[in-house]
């Protein structure tokens, strides 16, 4: 599935790569990011954590430049006169002038590195309002941000993740450069789809998934337990074989007409009699039942 | 002489047009008569169904007119949308008024994606089909055996004008025109542009306010026209939508905004014709002392648990049931104590064309 979703999301779609101190989910975001660039794609990167060049610094080719950079690196809180870009600029209104002012034909897909670093600073629910209003307007095609999920509270990264549409958990795996990625992807129709791949990054930013971890634990080889056959071990008999099968069904039962009879019986000649049935109330009296008559 | 053909037919329940004796009744009509309202058999109050025929169950019959059922949302918001689209869906189908407030979605939407009923049909008498001759009874699936001479009668179910819970088909959207003719009143948060984000919820009780007094709700409004009832879906209070830190901190500061709500909610209730389903998402909520009192303030509260994502999912025990349902309160309406569920381990499993809720028996084994 993590293939499927470096294919591109659809629109309006936010998706959260939630990461911790023991695997760093840069990587994965700037696969995205090549993944998007490589679709012909126009990038804006809200830098707060990590500077432009070090960000670029793998993405090769003409594509980058598609990738807009806004500089909230060295001075994300304004202390300078001239700031580039702030925290305080995460509204809509300067988002949606930032992203418009480089034409661009297809609407851009935006990356917020990261997402941690504006909660520090702006509150959750503004932080959830602006995001929801992107994803409503038409400024932004997608939504993909970087989240830190060791540094807030469960709350906020729970409010956060139930706005997203895809959220994938980072964590390390086995092997050196092999991590596990746990994806939760929501589609439109409201279908919850869940999934855990083992992936490795190469050095040209292409995603490799290997199989799906073999998951040591509660699922791991759990034996189909046989269904004890309650027919099995029975002195008597109580199964059927094929010709007994038949000769049963072939049996007639006792006032069952043949089928020339029944067909004749069912379509009556006119002049005789019909059965009329239109269903009535009364007649589901049962008069075993003492409460038949109560209206509850 | 046998009887006409023509007059076979006919039912024949036309009275005489004389009453034989002058004696008439004397009834007290204190209940209001309101379609798809029914009086309670334990204590009297007029009920509503919630769409949901095994929730009305759970709930002693219904929901009281003038009460808020809270639904404390499932992980993916999943099942708790399904109640609230079925208990808005249950209002179109009895032709009550609507009203639906959501912060993120547009309740436009959410008025789409309503199931669409199965209603019965009234049975009708087919003439028998020639082109059934042709066909062998014994092929299909319906052929009876034993019960043949009923085979080439219409498949028909008891059709009642006014049933108190509807079913419905998960499957497909109800369809417009059915839609169309229930008047629906929303209320979209963005469409709402307030100063501070706090305002949002107060926003929303003036509007409901202004709907009850102008839509002639209000029990103490003159009977002019015939009554009806407001059914009022708020779909998610309590996100981060909607502009408070409930969901988001651990020690939220702005907890008294969705409980002052809620108290003004249940007031404005209790003195109108009108009930509400509340989603809140419970599980975003850290502060277990606030969601306990956001519990009190609200009459009946169910809580849905949905095993997808969790390690109950492969559990053997719920292979047949999609969560567990919660009942974490139960109203006394103007009386003492209330009267609570038998059983207290209820999972649901959402089929096509019903909402189930059942025990679990096999919770007890372990």
């Amino acid at each position: 599935m993590l293939t499927e979703l470096l294919q591109g999301t659809d629109a309006g779609g936010f998706l959260i790569i939630q990461d911790s101190a023991s695997y760093s989910g840069r990587h994965l975001l700037k696969s995205f990011i090549n993944a998007a660039l490589n679709r012909e794609e126009a990038v804006h990167v809200l830098g707060f954590e990590v500077s432009e060049e070090e960000l670029k610094d793998g993405l090769k080719g003409s594509p980058v430049q598609r990738l807009h950079f806004h500089n909230a690196y060295t001075d994300p809180l304004g202390w300078t006169d001239q700031p580039s870009f702030t925290v305080h600029q995460f509204c809509l209104e300067e988002l949606t002038r930032l992203v418009k002012q480089t034409s661009h034909p297809k609407p851009a897909t935006l990356v917020i590195d990261s997402l941690s670093w504006i909660l520090r600073h702006v509150s959750a629910p503004a932080v959830c309002k602006t995001l929801q209003q992107l994803r409503k307007g038409g400024a932004v095609r997608a939504i993909m941000g970087l989240l830190h999920v060791d540094m807030h509270q469960r709350g906020t990264v729970g409010s956060l993740c139930h706005l997203a549409t895809s959220v994938i958990t980072v964590a390390p795996g086995m092997k050196g450069d092999e991590a596990v990625a746990k994806i939760t992807k929501r589609s439109k129709s409201g279908k919850v789809v869940q999934d855990e791949e083992i992936f490795s990054i190469k050095t040209d930013l292409t995603v490799v998934v290997q199989s799906k971890p073999s998951q040591l634990g509660h699922k791991q080889a759990d034996p189909e337990e046989q269904e004890t056959d309650p027919t099995a071990n029975l002195t008597f008999n109580l199964r059927l074989s094929n010709t007994e099968r038949e000769a049963k069904e072939k049996l007639a039962l006792p006032f069952v007409f043949s089928k020339e009879k029944k067909t004749a019986l069912l379509h009556s000649s006119p002049g005789s009699g019909r059965i009329l049935y239109e269903p009535d109330a009364n007649d589901d009296y049962d008069q075993e039942d003492p409460d038949d008559d109560l209206d509850v | 002489m046998a009887a006409p053909v023509s007059t076979v037919g006919k039912p024949s329940t036309e009275r005489s047009p004389f009453n034989t004796t002058s004696f008439q009744k004397k009834t007290r009509t204190k209940l209001i008569s309101i379609p798809g309202t029914r009086p309670s058999v334990q204590n009297g109050q007029l009920l509503v169904s919630t769409g949901v025929t095994s929730l009305d169950y759970l709930l002693g019959g219904g929901l009281a007119v003038g009460t808020v059922l809270l639904i404390e949302e499932d992980r993916y918001d999943s099942y708790s949308r399904m109640i609230l689209k079925y208990f808005l869906a249950e209002g179109v189908v009895c032709r009550h008024e609507l009203f639906v407030a959501a912060a993120q979605d547009n309740p436009d939407d959410i008025l789409q994606e309503l199931p669409a009923p199965i209603l019965d049909d009234v049975a009708i008498h087919k003439p028998v089909e020639q082109p059934r001759l042709s066909c062998e009874p014994q092929d299909s699936l319906d052929a009876m055996k034993i019960a043949w001479r009923y085979q080439n009668l219409p498949k028909s179910a008891l059709a009642s004008s006014s049933r108190f819970g509807h079913y419905y088909d998960v499957s497909k959207t109800m369809e417009p025109e059915i839609r169309q003719a229930a008047k629906c009143h929303c209320f979209y948060l963005p469409e709402h542009p307030t100063h501070t984000m706090l305002e949002s919820y107060s926003a929303l009780l003036k509007s409901l306010q202004e709907v009850i007094n102008r839509e002639g709700f209000d029990v103490a409004a003159p009977m002019t026209k015939s009554r009806n009832i407001l059914r009022i879906g708020l779909h998610s209070l309590g996100s981060a939508l909607w502009g408070d830190d409930l969901s988001c901190h651990d020690n939220p500061r702005n907890g008294h905004a969705l409980t002052t709500f809620l108290y003004g909610l249940r007031a404005l209730l209790r003195s109108s014709l009108s009930v509400a389903v509340v989603t809140v998402p419970s599980h975003l909520i850290q502060d277990r002392a606030l969601m306990g009192s956001i519990t009190r303030l609200c009459d009946n509260a169910i809580a849905l648990e949905s095993f997808k994502g969790s390690e109950r999912e492969t559990n053997p025990l719920y292979k047949d049931y999609h969560g567990l349902l919660h009942v974490r309160q139960v109203p006394h309406l103007n009386c003492l104590a209330s009267k609570l569920p038998d059983h207290k381990d209820l999972a649901f499993k959402l089929k096509r064309k019903q909402f189930t809720i059942e025990v679990n028996f096999f919770s007890n084994v372990f």
